[in-house]
């Protein structure tokens, strides 16, 4: 395989919603700044890897096609990747594929979701349908019906997880729901900055038990977009090339029935175990120095502490309390704001993830920039209770 | 638009999608009499729909048995002896064809939690218990909602039976659980 380095990058602000553009105008803007990024022209990509995960959202069926005209980049391969909450993660595993295997030298992948069009006109907002939206992508037969959402599945998991180690407690997800919309403080890209007191986030309303409002990201729109390039190429038109070092992917049942247990993600661990493997990272506590993790649940932050291997299976509440991922903590979490804080624009949410490290490693993150970082780790997860994981190890 | 042509537009909408046109009013009376500028972003009331005549596949005596008989089944592997329910023609793991038991209906819940808020097809029922129920004679886990009294007394380890509804579709929502006694 040959080696694959990200040579350009860009994303839209994430916003509750972007009414004055269409998902592939939002799209354009990040593809035109990740080109401008590169210094590349548009035709000097060889095919196009596109995130975007829900059909309602965008009021089309495979927008991938529309994109991919608005962008220019008619008669260049492309293919739509959709994995739910990882479909980011997931583009970004398939554009590497692409340049590594040697089929192309240049690929754009970009994320791109919309969402607030939809819209409930009895109960004046979106959020309702939103999740109505994303309920048909629960099994059909068996479990729409039944009424949950992307929260009460993961909920289950964290209540599994609660019951058999004793945490998080909810004053461990306070926690950190305050340090990701902290955190989000100091990224102008994010959709929810904001300074909380713990208090605040316990005695927020609650939305699905132990998630109270504060512990569950927002819906978000957006795009993101980087361009992914051999070596060969990298070498020839950038001067600070971030590599992907490793890569690791598992998609689990879906069927909670089929899984031993509920109370770890098996997908997480097997994904994290197979990146670290490529990239050479043994102790990820000390070879890493920040990390991006999927949080759009405080709880579920907690838990991938533990299927990345940041500590033992059990201990994650600890690694919060005692500051380990805090920004001044030895490997922080989520310095972008995470979901929570930057917002959860699905589609392009993995790879958001992705630009927040490499902003890191180039040394350009501003006011949030871990000083001299090396190495970063992006966990994309989604579907339900973590089907999917996609993880990336990156260096500079 | 006159006011005449509003009300037309309204009532168009009202029966296209089946809004109410004091929702529409609300939203678009800004918009329709001219108010907002030229270049402002123009939101329209749309709606994405398909009907279907569905096909349950190898699956249809399951839900055939919950419509005609008030009856669960599950799906037995005849080399593992794992039973799926909800079922399945074959089993995943081992690639043979599974046999139909009855199950009695009884069952246990493995995971729980209540949920406050939700979808907008289901937010009138909040709060209901959003639950994983393993039933008696499976190994497989059934997503489930409960309404009841009292969420607080549902957790972890209660034991369930399902309940036939007395208008049966032939749908999961044929039955549903309720706390055994």
């Amino acid at each position: 395989m040959r080696d694959v380095a990200i040579v350009g990058m860009g994303t839209t602000k994430f916003k509750s919603r972007w009414v004055d553009k269409t998902y592939y105008e939002l799209a354009f803007d990040a593809a035109k700044m990740a080109l401008e990024d590169a210094g590349l022209e548009k035709d000097r990509i060889d095919c196009a890897v596109y995130g975007i995960y829900n059909d309602f959202f965008q009021r089309q069926y495979q927008p991938d096609a529309f994109v991919h005209d608005y962008l220019g980049l008619g008669l260049k391969p492309m293919v739509r990747v959709n994995s739910g909450g990882a479909t980011g993660g997931a583009a970004l595993r398939i554009g590497y594929a692409e340049v590594a295997s040697g089929l192309y030298d240049v690929c754009l992948v970009l994320g791109v979701e919309k969402c607030a069009d939809t819209y409930n006109y009895e109960m004046k907002m979106s959020t309702p349908e939103v999740l109505r939206a994303i309920l048909y992508t629960a099994d059909m037969t068996y479990d729409n019906p039944a009424g949950r959402t992307a929260a009460s599945g993961f909920a289950l998991a964290v209540v599994a997880h609660r019951d058999k180690f004793g945490n998080p407690t909810e004053e461990q997800m306070a926690k950190v729901s305050v340090k990701n919309h902290f955190n989000a403080t100091k990224n102008p890209l994010a959709q929810s900055p904001k300074v909380l007191t713990v208090e605040e986030v316990m005695n927020s309303r609650m939305i699905v038990e132990p998630f109270k409002f504060y512990d569950n990201c927002l819906y978000t729109e957006g795009s993101s977009a980087v361009i992914l390039a051999s070596r060969e190429v990298a070498e020839r038109i950038t001067d600070k090339p971030v590599w992907i070092s490793g890569l690791g992917a598992s998609a689990d049942y879906v069927m909670p029935g089929n899984r031993p247990n509920i109370y770890t993600f098996e997908s997480s661990r097997l994904a994290a175990r197979k990146a670290y493997a490529m990239a050479g990272v043994k102790d990820p506590l000390q070879d890493l120095d920040l990390a991006e993790l999927h949080d759009a649940f405080t709880g579920t932050e907690i838990m991938a502490y533990e299927d990345c291997f940041f500590c033992e299976e059990g201990q994650g509440g600890s690694l919060i309390d005692d500051g380990t991922v805090m920004p001044d903590g030895q490997l922080p979490v989520n310095l972008s704001g995470g979901l929570i804080g930057c917002g959860h624009a699905v589609g392009a949410t993995g790879i958001m993830q992705t630009y927040e490290v490499a902003l890191h490693l180039r040394g350009e993150a501003g006011r949030r920039q871990k000083k001299g970082a090396r190495r970063g780790l992006v966990q994309s997860i989604g579907g339900t209770l973590c089907t999917w994981t996609v993880c990336l190890v990156l260096e500079r | 638009m006159d006011k005449q042509q509003r009300e037309a537009w309204y009532l168009y909408h009202q029966q296209k999608y089946g809004i109410p046109v004091e929702y529409l009013r609300r939203e678009y009376e800004r918009e329709l009499a001219g108010q907002n500028p030229m270049d402002a972003p123009l939101e329209i009331p749309d709606k994405m729909e398909v009907f279907y005549k569905y096909s349950y596949g190898q699956q249809s005596r399951f839900f055939r048995e919950l419509r005609e008989n008030q009856a669960v089944y599950g799906a037995k592997c005849p080399q593992c002896s794992k039973v799926y329910c909800p079922p399945r023609a074959h089993c995943s793991q081992c690639y043979k064809p599974t046999e139909w038991v009855k199950l009695k209906g009884t069952g246990i819940i493995k995971a729980c939690t209540v949920q406050h808020y939700t979808t907008s097809a289901f937010i009138k029922k909040v709060p209901f218990i959003c639950a994983y129920v393993q039933l008696d004679g499976t190994d497989f886990l059934l997503m489930t909602n409960m309404e009841v009294e009292d969420v607080s007394k549902i957790g972890v380890g209660t034991r369930v039976k399902a309940a036939f509804r007395e208008n049966r579709h032939g749908t999961i929502t044929d039955f549903y659980f309720k706390p055994l006694e």
